[in-house]
This record gives structure tokens, sequence and C-alpha cells, in this order.
């Protein structure tokens, strides 16, 4: 096996390697992963970040009137605050979706 | 606390081997048990898919390469080559472990570790740290303009600095609730349709159907939420190292 080109067989089988995995990757569109994000998926994850950040925003505020004897407004407060944030992470989530790198679940 | 034969039951913690260090409960746990399985089972597929490492691999060895090509590729994508690949080790670790529990938890009769929220929410403050740390230690006192969104007006900041890091603070919540959820709702659809099946006698094929095509799914979703987890670490550690 001594001919010109790229004569070390090594070379040779990542050449073919290389065009076969652009092959491979010919049919999908660009991004991560070939998982389509499911109906179901998108809406468990929006709803999950709207839950989560209210829940962090209500123990917030609820650790903060245990401490500085606030109660009842840190707990208002941060509800509101939990609410908020709970909306911009679902909009985050839903543009990242439609970037597409981010994922459904 | 579940009744005998409820859909909960399947997620009861068992003390296998009794232990107490001071007043501190550090049983060996079926939880434990099968976190344990898991690890030796990822350590085993590694030790014996890199030991021959032959050109052509065989089927062992393309199953760990395959599995190092996936996280790798994600890592690359996701933290970007620079920077992103001393984190691999751990995003690696992270996703078999997360993999792995998942995936045995369908086994009949086994035990689901990713369904308890304790387990998921350890591996999410874990990963929440972690990526403070590292945004703190790259960053220093920059860190702290992550809170602020640029361009926004300054007088806006009472109100934006404070959404902000409440949201911040809520990525290691929604990261275990997402993974708890999807785990423990599907073991416990699968029960109850199980349930049924004994219930409705002749007309038992119906929920064995739909138990099947259950099963089917949740073999996705044990995929998908491994992948899911783990690519929300690497955009986290993405956010820490590159500060947006």
């Amino acid at each position: 096996m001594s001919e010109g080109g790229p004569s070390d067989p090594l070379a040779r089988l990542g050449e073919r390697l290389d065009r076969a995995r652009a092959d491979e990757n010919r049919g999908r569109p660009s991004g991560s992963g070939d998982a389509t994000p499911s109906g179901l998926g998108v809406g468990f994850r929006i709803g999950i970040e709207l839950v989560a950040s209210l829940l962090v925003g209500l123990a917030l505020g609820w650790v903060f009137d245990h401490f500085l004897g606030t109660r009842p407004w840190g707990l208002i407060v941060f509800f509101f605050l939990g609410a908020a944030a709970g909306m911009v992470n679902a909009f985050r989530a839903a543009q990242g979706m439609g970037r597409g790198a981010p994922p459904p679940g | 606390m579940a009744a005998e034969g409820s859909p909960l039951e399947q997620f009861q913690i068992e003390r296998l081997i009794p232990l107490h260090i001071g007043s501190v409960d550090v049983s060996y746990t079926n939880s434990a048990l099968l976190m344990t399985i898991a690890v030796v089972l990822i350590g085993l597929l590694l030790i014996a898919g890199t030991r021959r490492g032959a050109l052509v691999p065989g089927r062992l060895q393309s199953t760990a390469e395959m599995a190092y090509e996936f996280v790798a590729g994600m890592v690359d994508e996701n933290i970007g080559h620079h920077g992103g690949r001393e984190f691999f080790p751990l995003v690696f670790s992270i996703f078999m472990f997360v993999f792995f529990g998942n995936t045995l938890g369908l086994i009949p009769y086994s035990f689901t570790f990713t369904s308890h929220i304790i387990v998921t929410f350890a591996l999410a403050l874990f990963v929440f740290l972690l990526v403070t740390l590292v945004a703190l230690f790259k960053h220093g006192i920059k860190f702290f303009t992550m809170f602020f969104p640029a361009g926004a007006p300054i007088f806006m900041a009472p109100i934006l600095v404070p959404i902000e890091i409440v949201s911040y603070l809520s990525r290691p919540v929604s990261l275990s609730i997402r993974l708890f959820a999807n785990m423990m709702a599907g073991h416990t659809m699968m029960a109850v349709f199980a349930g049924f099946t004994i219930t409705l006698g002749i007309f038992g094929f119906f929920p064995i159907a739909i138990n099947v095509a259950l099963y089917a799914l949740e073999v996705i979703v044990t995929a998908l939420q491994a992948y899911v987890f783990t690519i929300l670490t690497c955009l986290y550690l993405r956010d820490a190292v590159h500060l947006h």
C-alpha cells in the first residue's frame, strides 16, 4: 500500500469518516440534537419556570419577614418580584426555543 | 406513607442497612443502592469500553465513544471550545449519572432515584453553586453586572435588580423540579394504568396497550430529561464563563 496522496492509512480512514459524518448530518437542520419540541414539553417547561420563580420569591419573602420582622410586607413584595421573575424566565425560555439552541422539555 | 397498592408506593424509600451517625440517619437505602449500581455500571462501561482502544471499535467501545462524543459536542457547542473543555468531566459525570438513574428506574421492581426531588435538587444546587463560584472567580466583582440587563435606564435598577436576582436564584429550583416531575409523573401514570388492568377484568388489555405505549414514551423521556438537565448545566456554565 505505497501510493501517492494521503499515504497514511489512518489519514485516509479519517477522511472517509469525515465524509460519512458530513453525509449523516446533511439531512438534519443545524442545532443541537434532533429532539423536536413537543407542545406538551414546551408547555411543561414554561409552566415550571413560572412556578419555580414564584416559589423562590415566596420563600425569600418569608425568610426576610422571619428575620426582619416585617411580616407581611416581605411576602407581598417578593410575591410580585417572583411573579415578574417567572415571566422573565418564561419569556427567555420561549425566546431560546425560537433560536433553536436551548432544549424543549 | 403511601398505602399498600397505591401508585405512589414505588417511590417509597426503604432502609436496607440501617445506619446512624450521632442523630443523623445515614442508612443505606434502596435509593443509595440504585445510585451505587449506576456508578458501578458507568465505571464498568467506560473501563471495559476503553481498555482495548481498538481502531475499529467493538460494541462496548462504540457505546462509550458515542457517549463521549455526544457530551463533548454539547460542551463545545454551548460553552465553546475555549474555557469549556475543563468542565467536560463534570458535565459528562452529570449526564451519565442522570441518564443511568432514569434508565435503571425503567426496569420493573427497581427504583428511580431521580424521581425524588431531594436527589435532583442536590444535583441542581451543586451545579448552581459551582456556576456561581466559577463566575465569581473568573470575573470578580463584574459578576454582579449580570443582575442588571445591559442598556436599561439606571432608574429602573431598584425594580430590575431584585427581579434578576430572584430569576437567578430560581434556576436550581426549576432545574430540579423539571427532572423530578417528569420522572415521577411518568412512573405514576404507568402504575395507575397498571392498576386499571386488574380492575377492568376482561377489558384489561386496553390499559396494557396504553402502558406499552407509555413505556416507549418513558424511554424517550429518560434520555430527553438527562439531555435537558445536561444542556441547561452547559448553558449556565456558558453564562458563568462568558458573562453574556
